[in-house]
């Protein structure tokens, strides 16, 4: 960074110098790397932690899937399956569902961690459910990643400005707007959206992801298409997000303006602009990052229910389809697919993170 | 008598506090008298019964704001409706906050490793999307009261209380006051109780509002994928229906706009309380440093 850079809160640069030999004395010679290591491990316990609470939790429900199985088979194939001793153990066996609690675990995870199996889904019997899901992985990670990073932007900008400039009429109605919208389900949003411009204007698609009559593939038709279908759901979660960051975003901003760095080049004549992106906006906009990350569960969460409203074939559509058809398998990966993701995200901003902020001291 | 006059002093203060809680009383009013006002609108007879009037009907002054596919009057279903979707919030929020403060204590007044299981525990119920959880435990918990959907919701919604109020446990723990307490052999208990209960009402407030929150906010999610409680009607389920029958296409506004309105409402309100709360009680909120 520049000189200019914020004369912020003083790094305390003395180490404790333990003389330690082999992996600790390297360790303390490379706090980051030490750092690095001990996040990773805890992002492992985590990941087992939350993989573990979801399997328990879907085991442990009432709810025969097997019999569940045998029922949408004979429903589609009119296929007699006189559920004998034989067939049920068959199936108990493919789907992962014999031996004790234990043993289903321990052989769930290990197909899991070696070979990425999920077991096969009840929506697509047989097709395995993790390429249910891989399918719809894409739809999903385009449609939230995307929203969700504009969402975030637009807030932390706006928020800025609005702490920035507080007691303008401006920042006064982002705030108070903020406050009153912030909580409010995507999916209100969309809700009013769809039928505002789809409904009553016709000017945009209501449902699915693309336009049927183009075949997918990588053509700008194809492209335009799925953002024209896009931009309805999208634009619901952008709404929403924006207001939730404008607010935690101002709520950073407003402690920090009475800082004496900033009376200081305030003194030296800088511009206010100048101020206000490098030194103040600098510091508050290093927490949204690790707040970001915090905030992908629940964003997934009301992601569900918009792509349910527009029929978006992603992860939320794909869920609730397996849940109306008690698919246990299918529910189980996409909520491991859900924590695995939402885990790793914030596993890369929190090692991101160091690097971007200069102040940030995990070691000791 | 002076906690009350603190209480009001509090709230006026604090310009946002007052209105949020103002439009929550308004709501919460509503609701209590919900029963009479759904009897007025129905002079006589029921108006929610299956087939009370005709299907479809335009909002005039007869039907407020119209009928429904089933020629229920739109305007006594979402007044009831709001009464149930209040109560669900009123339900959930109270048990994730009791089940909240006793591990926020538990966890920052015990610390040490108790501290780091929960907190690690909670930490994870906050970060992974919880809502598929929710949506399959209600998919295999068919016909359940408004109660168990509380307390199904609550499983979710308390991490979000327990962690407000650690950290407030954890900030509380070392102030002089508590020292005293402990060094003139006060049990634990009473510590808890008379020392830092009393200072945490506020953070327990803000705990309760975002869980009560979060708790209207999954019932609605629930019911908008068909999947709430049997027997009664709630906001979200109203939404459900007019999504259902198609009320978009027929231009059938009222059913949906209005309890989306009326949820936004209650939304704000307790975030209102919420914001309020805190920037009473964090005074770097409101104003800024050195001025």
């Amino acid at each position: 960074m520049t000189a200019e850079a914020p004369p912020a809160v003083a790094v305390d640069k003395s180490q404790d110098s333990a003389p330690v030999s082999g992996v600790r004395a390297w360790l303390s010679r490379h706090p980051l790397a030490a750092y690095a290591i001990r996040r990773f491990g805890l992002y492992l316990i985590e990941l087992w932690g939350a993989l573990t609470i979801a399997f328990f939790f879907f085991r442990l429900m009432p709810g025969d899937p097997i019999q569940t199985l045998i029922q949408t088979l004979q429903q589609n194939y009119i296929y007699n399956a006189q559920a004998s001793a034989e067939i049920i153990a068959r199936y108990k066996h493919e789907f992962g569902l014999d031996g004790n609690l234990l043993t289903q675990y321990l052989v769930y995870m290990q197909k899991l961690i070696l070979h990425g199996d999920l077991g096969p889904s009840l929506i697509n019997y047989p097709t395995p459910a993790q390429t249910v899901i891989l399918r719809s992985l894409p739809w999903t990670i385009g449609l939230l990643g995307i929203s969700a990073v504009m969402a975030w932007i637009l807030g932390v900008v706006i928020g800025a400005i609005a702490g920035w400039r507080r007691g303008k009429l401006g920042s006064a109605i982002a705030t108070n707007l903020s406050i009153a919208l912030s909580h409010v389900p995507y999916f209100f949003v969309a809700l009013i959206l769809v039928y505002v411009f789809a409904y009553s204007m016709g000017l945009l698609p209501a449902r699915s992801a693309y336009d049927s009559n183009i075949n997918p593939g990588i053509s700008f038709a194809f492209i335009g298409s799925v953002l024209k279908y896009g931009l309805l759901p999208g634009l619901s979660i952008v709404i929403i997000g924006t207001f939730s960051w404008i607010l935690s975003t101002r709520m950073l901003m407003i402690p920090i303006l009475g800082e004496d760095y900033l009376v200081y080049a305030e003194a030296k004549g800088l511009k206010n602009s100048r101020i206000l992106t490098r030194y103040a906006l600098r510091n508050c906009y290093l927490p949204q990052i690790t707040a970001f990350g915090i905030s992908l569960g629940f964003i997934f969460n009301g992601n569900v229910l918009v792509e349910q409203l527009f029929s978006y074939p992603g992860l939320g559509t794909t869920l609730v389809t397996a849940i109306q058809q008690l698919d246990f398998n299918t529910i189980l990966g996409v909520t491991d697919i859900a924590i695995f993701s939402v885990l790793t995200a914030v596993l890369l901003l929190d090692l991101l993170l160091p690097l971007l902020d200069p102040r940030v001291k995990y070691w000791k | 008598m002076r906690l009350l006059t603190a209480v009001l002093r509090t709230i006026r203060n604090s310009r946002r506090l007052a209105t949020g809680l103002v439009i929550l009383a308004l709501l919460v009013l509503v609701a209590l008298f919900s029963p009479l006002i759904v009897k007025a609108v129905g002079g006589g007879q029921d108006p929610i019964e299956l087939a009370a009037y005709d299907k479809w009907q335009v909002p005039g002054p007869q039907h407020l704001l119209g009928t429904d596919q089933f020629g229920r009057d739109v305007f006594a279903m979402v007044v009831k409706a709001l009464a149930v979707s209040l109560q669900i919030g009123a339900i959930a929020g109270v048990i994730s906050t009791v089940v909240g403060v006793i591990v926020a204590f538990v966890a920052g007044y015990k610390g040490g490793w108790i501290d780091n299981v929960l907190s690690t525990f909670t930490g994870i119920l906050l970060v992974i999307p919880t809502f598929p959880l929710l949506i399959a435990l209600s998919a295999y918990a068919k016909n359940v009261s408004l109660f168990q959907v509380g307390v199904m919701i609550s499983i979710f919604s308390w991490p979000f209380a327990a962690k407000t109020i650690r950290s407030q446990v954890l900030s509380l723990r070392t102030r002089p006051y508590v020292d005293l307490a402990r060094v003139s052999k006060a049990r634990d208990i009473e510590i808890i109780v008379t020392e830092l209960l009393p200072n945490l009402l506020p953070f327990i407030g803000v705990g309760f509002a975002s869980s009560a929150l979060g708790a209207i906010f999954g019932l609605v999610g629930l019911e908008i994928i068909g999947l709430g409680p049997g027997g009664v009607i709630d906001l979200g389920q109203i939404i459900f229906n007019a999504i259902g029958t198609g009320a978009l296409t027929l231009g059938a506004w009222p059913m949906f706009v209005v309890p989306i309105a009326l949820l936004t409402l209650l939304f704000a309100a307790l975030n209102m309380v919420n914001i309020g709360l805190e920037e009473v009680y964090n005074p770097r909120l409101r104003g800024v440093a050195g001025e």
